[in-house]
């Protein structure tokens, strides 16, 4: 049987949520002075939000470690997509399926030397609140013929959303723009990404898009500290399960100029 | 972050700086605050190296890049009159990596270091600002952290600046104008620091004749 609503009982009043200590302006005097000598403040005083960060006040300036970026690339065409993202998904870390749609910009900086300094700038079109990401490559390393991988030096920064402006400000210039959709997986800590390209078709507007190929770009990479050369190890004997669907292989960006 | 108001004290008559900033941290601990650690701010300056002037066709522009301890993981970097950037720690690797374009300018380096304080709703922060191994001036930053919009606060912070700092308390800073009723954000403090730094710079270096 349903309780009697409204017989006999009182209203019920609600307290008003009030915001802590929000006293806004009219020059009011401060709420609750504080006398010498007295006891410690009541607990709701004592928000989490004011004790001094758990680090030491060294600034994290330099000293880093050098991330490098070991990379194997192919592609697929896009009537093999399908298959490709089910062995992917077979063989990579459970997780939910992670699809991105990105809008990437390059910069470069122009300078008296030989070649220009270029930055990437990255932001997503699907989700909202997430940072923009620069990243910088170096020149890939030229080095034992038997590495299984093309490795570069890799900064990646996550940076608030002035970036572009701020670039512009330094003095680099946009080189070109394009926009990326797909998949990406995981497995430990290699990244293996499946997008296709679009070319944005009138500048700046990231609506009028159209396929850049009928393929879509697959891309095997881990980021790791310098010196851990072993992981180009395990990046083959991943792409080895991803045969015949796809070739992944080493390709040099210098050759295809 | 909460509204923030950042601004120079000067040393007093016939005083060091270290003992000017000892007479404002003994006023704060009667008025009540409690010292919760300690605190850095630190500026380095960028100027375009003259291989890109040349093709830019502007004067050398130049960038700071400063961190604050309050933000461990961050870094700000900012044109004077333009945007600031906030980007996280690996923003200071990319620097290294644009040594062909931006010379750091070492002998600019400026930072404030002192205590920190908490105050009811107040954070006060005293630092001592060094260029080098020299003192050159005292830095007092006082958040309201309840209230993110300037213009609402001001009289209350101007209020509390005014039982410690007495007649030094500053006037409104010029940024609040223009910011109207949008948010206040980090930035904003990392910009008055950035002025402040540029102001003391100037300055000719603290006597050292008030020093026993």
């Amino acid at each position: 049987a349903r309780s009697d609503e409204g017989v006999g009982r009182r209203p019920r009043r609600r307290k008003r949520g009030c915001a802590g200590g929000a006293r806004t302006g009219a020059g009011g005097a401060l709420e609750q002075p504080v006398k010498r000598g007295a006891p410690a403040a009541p607990p709701y005083r004592e928000a989490k939000t004011m004790e001094a960060p758990p680090v030491t006040m060294m600034p994290v300036t330099g000293g880093t470690i050098n991330m490098m970026e070991y990379l194997l690339q192919g592609s697929v065409l896009d009537q093999s997509l399908e298959s490709l993202l089910h062995r992917l998904r077979g063989l990579c870390d459970n997780m939910e399926p992670e699809t991105f749609l990105d809008h990437e910009m390059v910069f470069l900086l122009k300078g008296q030397q030989a070649s220009p300094f270029v930055l990437r700038a990255r932001r997503s079109m699907d989700k909202t609140g997430t940072p923009w990401h620069l990243r910088y490559l170096g020149q890939p390393e030229m080095g034992d013929k038997n590495r299984h991988a093309l490795v570069r030096n890799c900064v990646d920064i996550a940076t608030s959303e002035n970036l572009t402006d701020f670039l512009v400000e330094m003095g680099f210039r946009m080189d070109h723009e394009f926009v990326t959709k797909g998949h990406v997986f995981r497995k430990g800590i290699m990244k293996i990404v499946v997008y296709k390209i679009f070319r944005i078709l009138v500048p700046g507007n990231t609506d009028s898009i159209e396929p850049l190929s009928l393929s879509y770009l697959v891309e095997l990479s881990i980021v790791a500290p310098a010196g851990q050369d072993v992981v180009s190890d395990d990046m083959r004997n991943f792409a080895e399960q991803l045969k015949p669907l796809v070739h992944l292989e080493k390709i040099d960006p210098k050759r295809l100029m | 972050m909460g509204v923030t108001c950042v601004s120079q004290m000067p040393v007093a008559e016939g005083k060091s700086v270290q003992q000017t900033v000892e007479i404002l941290t003994r006023k704060l601990e009667l008025l009540g605050a409690e010292k919760q650690g300690t605190f850095c701010v630190d500026c380095e300056t960028y100027h375009t190296a003259a291989s890109t002037m040349g093709n830019q066709g502007q004067a050398g522009k130049l960038m700071y890049v400063m961190h604050n301890s309050e933000y461990p993981l961050s870094c700000f970097a900012l044109f004077e009159n333009g945007p600031c950037l906030i980007a996280d720690a690996n923003f200071d690797v990319l620097m290294v990596k644009l040594k062909g374009f931006f010379q750091n300018a070492k002998a600019n380096k400026i930072e404030s270091r002192g205590t920190r304080y908490q105050y009811c709703d107040f954070l006060v922060k005293v630092g001592t600002v060094t260029m080098g191994p020299s003192a050159r001036g005292i830095s007092v930053e006082v958040e309201y952290c309840p209230c993110v919009v300037a213009n609402d606060c001001w009289n209350l912070l101007m209020e509390f600046m005014q039982s410690f700092m007495g007649s030094h308390t500053p006037g409104i800073p010029s940024m609040f104008g223009n910011k109207h009723d949008s948010i206040y954000s980090p930035g904003d403090t990392m910009a008055q620091y950035m002025e402040l730094f540029n102001k003391i710079r100037k300055q000719q270096q603290v006597s050292v004749a008030g020093i026993r």
